[in-house]
């Protein structure tokens, strides 16, 4: 265990304004709002807002291991999945979902393996849920005859030096809740688990609409 | 006709509504599209892995072998035109194309579950043609049976058809250390 949770940093979304009254559909570059850097044991977060859509994102950087979420809204989320043919039933559940677009990487030299059924997430009630992994949502859906596989961020890895990968993660959270992730890793063989507080789903559609 | 009044008041918010949602889906995929750098490093894998063979076809249905290539080195990459790191390596995938004997070299881009009139329509967005070979893996078994679990994923294939170097997400393939490890394999 290489984290002191009650020592990482609290980076709550809700305390950075909003600048949504002046809405831009340019492609402008995403502005860096906030960063704090943690005391020596635990994640680096940063959080970041897009100036366009007002969407946020996070970044966690810990031992050899990132993380980055990317609040995703469901009308994205059901454009990707009907664009694959899904049943409208299976679009609509995982819209329901608070999906993000998460990328993991591997930032050290050394080897890192990571299994997603060993991550968690609590709300603010201190409430812990498991997450729906790839082969979950997998079984389910070829349930509903679908074979597109590759949306979803994989279950498990094991990444050297230079590798990362991304894919959707999803999160069974009425939309713009607070949570906490927890998320494992080894490095080398050493177990790590970190803390990624301040999460927050996205809202049902941009303030503008 | 009451029916219709309600419809034609109710119309230019559907339209905006469907406008937004529109671009509010471009602006969210734009920052998705917000990718981190590429790095260059393969992996060596401990031990040589002899590549599953395969036969699939091109654009044009053709069929190829990787059977058919030994005797060159492979650099195998499984991709989507959906899938944001896939299209950034591209180029560098074709930059080495064009650099590195054909004789002895081959670039091999295993598209997985997209059928041809897409990728041809994707293609023809992009600034420099990719001139490498491009298959469809329409039920993704030639990914399944390399263990691929995410895009993209590449392999480097030795002349005997094993798998020497792997890498999981994006890379600029024509960084001088890829082209090292490549030219090392050409001259074993």
């Amino acid at each position: 265990m290489m984290n002191r949770p009650d020592k990482l940093p609290r980076l709550n979304a809700r305390r950075v304004r909003h600048p949504l009254t002046r809405y831009s559909f340019s492609l402008a570059l995403v502005a860096t709002l906030a960063c704090h850097t943690a005391p020596a044991s635990g994640a680096k977060i940063t959080a970041q807002q897009n100036e366009e859509s007002g969407l946020y994102s996070w970044v966690a950087e810990s031992e050899g291991f990132s993380i980055e979420l990317i609040q995703l809204l469901p009308d994205f989320v059901r454009a990707i999945y009907m664009a694959h043919d899904f049943p409208d039933s299976e679009v609509e559940e995982i819209a329901g979902y608070c999906v993000f677009g998460s990328i993991i990487k591997n930032t050290s030299d050394k080897q890192l393996d990571y299994d997603v059924a060993d991550w968690y997430y609590t709300d603010t009630k201190g409430k812990r849920y498991s997450i729906k992994t790839k082969s979950q949502w997998l079984e389910q859906w070829r349930k509903a005859g679908v074979t597109f596989s590759w949306t979803l961020l994989p279950d498990k890895g094991t990444f050297y030096e230079g590798d990362w990968q991304q894919g959707f993660t999803t999160i069974k959270l009425p939309r713009e809740s607070e949570f906490t992730l927890t998320y494992k890793w080894t490095l080398d063989g050493t177990e790590h688990t970190d803390h990624f507080e301040g999460l927050r789903c996205a809202p049902e559609q941009l303030a503008e609409q | 006709m009451h029916l219709n009044n309600s419809l034609n008041n109710k119309l230019p918010s559907v339209i905006l509504l469907t406008v937004l949602s529109a671009l509010a889906s471009l602006t969210v995929f734009a920052a998705w599209e917000v990718q981190p750098k590429l790095g260059y490093q393969l992996t060596p894998l401990p031990k040589p892995v002899p590549a599953p063979d395969f036969t699939l076809e091109d654009m044009d249905e053709e069929k190829h072998s990787l059977s058919d290539l030994r005797g060159k080195v492979v650099l195998l990459n499984f991709w989507a035109t959906w899938c944001p790191p896939c299209r950034r390596e591209m180029p560098s995938m074709e930059r080495l194309h064009q650099k590195l004997d054909a004789e002895k070299f081959k670039v091999i881009a295993v598209n997985q579950m997209e059928d041809g009139d897409h990728v041809f329509a994707y293609i023809g967005q992009l600034e420099v043609d990719p001139t490498f070979t491009i298959l469809f893996d329409s039920d993704s078994k030639v990914s399944n049976s390399f263990s691929v679990k995410g895009l993209p994923t590449t392999y480097l294939i030795d002349k005997q058809g094993n798998i020497r170097f792997r890498a999981i997400g994006g890379r600029e393939f024509d960084h001088p250390e890829v082209e090292k490890q490549i030219m090392q394999l050409i001259n074993e």
